[in-house]
């Protein structure tokens, strides 16, 4: 049982290493592509 | 006035805590132990490997080009001359933790150690593991939080908030919105529980200054409450008013105390002793610190296992539970500073402090140890919350050292409440950068029953626990910025597409 739980919690942390990685790569929004104001 | 659903929800999440603890202070703290210890068996990995790469990102981004970019328009100027800028960020990290563990972390990490080691090479290492606790990676930390704040807030006009990133990068829809408004919660419940734990630590050291000062002895927990209570009486009144200068005021002497009070060891010391630890801690440092950063201790038994979980992994969640309250107070200093210069200025200055202190406090703790008898240690065993008041014992004019800790100590918790039921306030009415003053009692209440609950445990590994469980979500929320704040400066650095 813990050793249940301490996969479903590192796959977790995969998961969101991925996001992570997915987000970054991900174009932006459209309409906040405006630069700042400089 | 109490419209708001985050700041309706955050008060009852965070008061909830806080009449649970009351109630059931045991239950609460058996709870909070048993999650804390499962995340850190199975994530331990995941928090050192998240540090570490906090620290390269940070490194990196005052290296690279965007090192050149400005916490605000291309023409602001700093708004605090640069000594003014690097003693105001002193006074963010010197907070009460200093002053408790000064003395008592090294020795208490040289307790465990010497039962692997020699006397002598533990004391070194005792102080090396003190440095990395409160050195670069903690400063890494709030430089990142801070650093994603000032930018989005300074440069791209975002509200002070941690949700304002997320929906600026990821555009503005209810997905985003809603990841946004749990990041506002979490951060919010992770503030408050956080200061909960500093101010109890704050109040077991004015308590056992008290004790000290008046030769009492056995006073239990009505002193302590007593203490409490006028804690509390002494922060109404700040949070009525705006005293903004006058609490800059108050945290500037607390630091100038502290500050004296750190030479004053230094010289009526055994000044070669401590001098000469200083030196060999800051090579140390400089040699072990990064890859000390991926250390996991894996292959240690369960007994230095259990020391990294209640040491190391605690201390890297509880910079977490306080970066966004640090955050906003370093970016609110910061604007008008490259990135380069506010990444060197928090990351560098604050730790070589660091540095000075523990070399400081720790070294005189240890020349007792090593050079003369090693009575210290039954009091760092028995009763942590005295080590300080222990060593200065030993020097001249006690009692006049003595009340001065317990002054800095005191001035240190209101300016932290103050400040922290701002920031709050902020944080819970959408970026409101004047949150009422009934918003702002309402923070202050909670923030002093999480105290309340925090002494109520009597134990500094519940409170430990406790924080540790209100900041663990933050990991991946600070993350989750950094990739925010990396995908900006790259759109920044191409142009609009």
């Amino acid at each position: 049982m813990s050793n249940m739980l301490d996969t479903f919690m590192n796959v977790e942390v995969f998961a969101f290493i991925g996001l992570l990685v997915w987000l970054y790569f991900k174009p932006n929004a459209p309409d906040d592509n405006e630069r700042p104001d400089t | 006035m109490f419209t708001n659903p985050l700041l309706i929800v955050a008060l009852a999440i965070t008061g909830a805590v806080a009449v649970w603890g009351i109630i059931d202070t045991a239950g609460l703290a058996a709870f909070a132990a048993y999650l804390v210890g499962i995340q850190f068996s199975s994530r331990a990995w995941f928090i050192m490997l998240a540090v570490s790469f906090m620290l390269i990102t940070s490194v990196w981004l005052a290296l690279s080009r965007y090192g050149g970019i400005k916490l605000g328009k291309d023409d602001d100027e700093p708004e605090f001359s640069t000594v003014s800028w690097l003693s105001m960020l002193f006074a963010a990290g010197m907070g009460v933790g200093l002053l408790y563990w000064g003395t008592a972390e090294p020795l208490t990490h040289y307790l465990i150690i010497s039962e692997y080691e020699d006397a002598r090479a533990s004391a070194s290492l005792a102080l090396f593991v003190t440095n990395f606790h409160w050195g670069l990676h903690a400063w890494a930390i709030y430089a990142l939080t801070g650093l994603v704040i000032a930018y989005f807030g300074f440069r791209l006009g975002c509200p002070s908030l941690v949700s304002a990133p997320i929906i600026k990068v990821f555009g503005a829809n209810r997905l985003t919105r809603s990841v946004g408004w749990l990041s506002d919660l979490l951060a919010i419940v992770a503030i408050a529980i956080g200061l909960g734990g500093s101010v109890a630590m704050g109040v077991f050291q004015v308590k056992e200054g008290v004790d000290a000062l008046f030769g009492l002895q056995d006073t239990g927990l009505g002193l302590t409450l007593g203490i409490f209570v006028v804690l509390c009486l002494s922060y109404i009144l700040p949070l009525t008013v705006d005293l903004s200068r006058g609490m800059a005021i108050l945290s500037n002497t607390a630091m100038a105390v502290a500050g004296g009070l750190m030479i004053y060891i230094l010289l009526f010391g055994p000044t070669h002793f401590v001098m000469g630890g200083i030196v060999q801690a800051f090579g140390d440092y400089l040699s072990g610190a990064f890859t000390h950063g991926f250390r996991t201790f894996t292959f240690m038994d369960d007994r230095v296992g259990n020391w990294f979980r209640s040491w190391t992994l605690t201390y890297m969640v509880w910079w977490l539970a306080w970066a966004p309250f640090v955050g906003v107070f370093i970016a609110r200093i910061s604007k008008g500073r490259t990135i380069r210069e506010f990444i060197c200025g928090v990351m560098l200055v604050p730790t070589m402090f660091s540095i000075l202190w523990f070399g400081v406090f720790g070294g005189v703790g240890f020349y007792g140890i090593l050079e003369l008898d090693a009575s210290i240690l039954d009091v760092v065993r028995d009763n942590v919350s005295g080590v300080t008041f222990f060593v200065l014992g030993h020097f001249p004019l006690p009692a006049l050292t003595i009340a001065a800790v317990v002054v800095a100590a005191f001035l240190f918790i209101i300016t932290s409440v103050v400040s922290a039921a701002f920031v709050l306030g902020m944080f819970s009415t959408g970026g409101d950068l004047n949150p009422s003053t009934r918003v702002k009692l309402s923070w202050g209440v909670v923030l002093g029953a999480l105290g309340l609950v925090m002494i109520l445990s009597g134990s500094i590994d519940a409170i430990k626990s406790i924080i540790a469980l209100g900041a663990l979500p933050f990991v991946f929320i600070v993350l989750v910025l950094v990739v925010c704040l990396l995908k900006m400066l790259k759109q920044e650095r191409l142009g609009p597409s």
